[in-house]
């Protein structure tokens, strides 16, 4: 049984293409959010999108639709441990 | 992913050290800010730029010195920043909120300096922050001692200039700070080769003005009950004004706003209407410092007003934009400017009037009023509030903290403890 949750996040080539899927998802009413890019993602930080699963069929309309350049899309598990600590 | 490498490089950052902090960033503000339900629209901007924090901002700023603008950064909210904008230039808030940068400074300050300047002195000595790389001049003041005593070593870096901030509120205590201000045009002038007209000085204190009532918009939506964006929430949106654009900082302020009063009008909130209403007074919470919102609002309280400069003394209070001549104009700004009402002023009744009408405006259950570890002024403060605030019955509690980790639990149960007694 797969008990571990899992976020999917979309990655940019630059941060106008995160932006403007970003109000494009807003405009049709899918949940995204924008978030720093996990380190187990890429090694560069900027901004990526965290989407639900569900929703990657429309995304990837909207993605073709509008012509929006995406890096890749990266599966990571949530972490439920993270402490608070001093950045 | 937008590569930032060589924009650091050109900085002269140490691109090994600060790979540290992008490296935590992401869980932190996942941890901190993503795990929140129901967040405004509007704070995608927000997010936006944390996201890229030491990227595009800075890029911006670069851009601006690459067309022969100047880049001033500020470490205090008695700094008139309507003078650099006026002559051209670009002021940015620059206090270090990062335990990251703590130890850079301990290499060179006491150890019992306050963790807001050992920061800020370790970003500039370890070269991990690209806004202290950038700014052509750093201008300081003389509110706190261990501030006046880290310009002198900060000056070795970067060209710095010291504004006198009065340590009374006296008639001739704010004519001294007219005067300050205009040696500070001098100054600016000097660094920008541009005059500061009245005209400019105008513009630049209309442009301040309504990034201040944009904030006030924000912080009114806060007296809503049950309140439309979480404490953590709408403390970020206060520290990046710091270093935004000030007229895109209206905006976008404006524009959560109005997001904040159409939730107001359905009776939508983010926490239920009983969770208890929370006060943070005292020190300011530089980026990314958000450690007692964090406790605070995961305790299922919320945090619906900050009396500090990451809070109401940023914004409080208009510029008069009467003025037509300098002198006026400079009047007007000493008169708003010293309104603010810092610690480092005596005596500072002003301070604990301001708490206790906010306490009545937001709808307060209870205040915590909190300073840096080895803020002499705040923590000496803290007696008079306390006694102040327990005469008018407002339940307060004072906490002394860093910017580490370490005492979180501790800090967490004793917070816990007055929430339930707060319920109560
Ligand atoms: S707390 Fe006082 S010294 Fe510090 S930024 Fe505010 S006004 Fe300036
Ligand atoms: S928190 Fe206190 S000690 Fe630290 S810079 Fe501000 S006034 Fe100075």
């Amino acid at each position: 049984m797969d008990q571990i949750a899992y976020r999917w996040y979309i990655l940019f080539p630059n941060h106008h293409q995160g932006l403007q899927l970003n109000r494009e998802l807003r405009k049709a009413n899918i949940r995204n959010q924008i978030s720093p890019t996990p380190r187990e993602a890429s090694s560069c930080c900027g901004i990526s999108l965290i989407v639900e699963p569900d929703d990657l069929d429309r995304i990837g309309k909207i993605i073709e639709e509008y012509g929006i350049s995406i890096d890749k899309i990266v599966k990571l598990p949530v972490k439920t441990d993270w402490q608070y600590r001093g950045i | 992913m937008a590569d930032y490498r060589q924009m650091w490089t050109d900085l002269g950052m140490d691109l090994e050290k600060h790979d540290v902090l992008c490296e935590v960033l992401p869980d932190a503000f996942g941890g901190v800010f993503l795990s929140q339900q129901n967040r405004p629209a509007g704070m995608d901007f927000y997010d936006f730029v944390v996201s890229e924090i030491h990227g595009v901002r800075p890029a911006e700023l670069i851009e601006h010195r690459q067309k022969g603008g100047k880049v001033f950064g500020t470490f205090c909210v008695y700094v008139p920043d309507e003078v650099v904008f006026a002559a051209g230039g670009i002021a940015a808030g620059l206090c270090g909120g990062s335990q990251f940068w703590v130890s850079g400074g301990e290499k060179v300050l006491p150890v019992n300096t306050c963790p807001l300047i050992k920061a800020s002195v370790g970003a500039r000595l370890d070269k991990t922050c690209p806004f202290f790389m950038i700014a052509d001049m750093f201008v300081g003041e003389t509110t706190c001692d261990g501030k006046k005593k880290a310009w002198e070593i900060l000056s070795k870096e970067v060209p710095l200039h010291v504004i006198d901030v009065p340590q009374m509120k006296r008639d001739k205590d704010i004519a001294a700070f007219e005067s300050e201000i205009k040696d500070f045009i001098k100054v600016v002038e000097g660094v920008t080769g541009n005059q500061v007209t009245p005209e400019k000085l105008g513009e630049a204190i209309k442009l301040i003005n309504n990034k201040r009532r944009a904030l006030q918009r924000l912080y009114n939506a806060r007296k809503a009950s049950p309140v439309p964006i979480s404490g953590k929430d709408a403390l970020l949106v206060t520290q990046i004004a710091f270093y935004d654009d000030p007229a895109r900082c209206a905006q976008m302020a404006n524009r959560l706003a109005e997001e904040l009063e159409e939730r107001i009008s359905r009776g939508e909130g983010v926490f239920p209407a009983d969770a208890p209403r929370i006060m943070i007074s005292g020190t300011p919470m530089a980026i990314p410092n958000w450690k007692l919102h964090h406790i605070v609002e995961t305790a299922g309280a919320a945090v619906v007003v900050e009396e500090s400069c990451t809070g109401t003394r940023y914004f409080e209070h208009l510029v008069d934009e009467s003025g037509q001549t300098i002198d006026e104009q400079v009047r007007a700004l000493a008169e708003r400017y010293m309104q603010t009402n810092c610690a480092c002023f005596t005596p500072n009744p002003g301070r604990i009037e301001d708490i206790i009408r906010m306490a009545d405006e937001y709808k307060v259950d209870g205040v915590i009023d909190v300073n840096l570890q080895f803020c002499n002024l705040y923590s000496t403060e803290s007696y008079l509030v306390k006694n102040t605030l327990a005469e008018h019955n407002i339940p307060i509690m004072h906490i002394e903290t860093d910017y580490s980790e370490q005492d979180y639990e501790q800090l967490r149960t004793r917070i816990e403890a007055f929430l339930e007694m707060v319920r109560k």
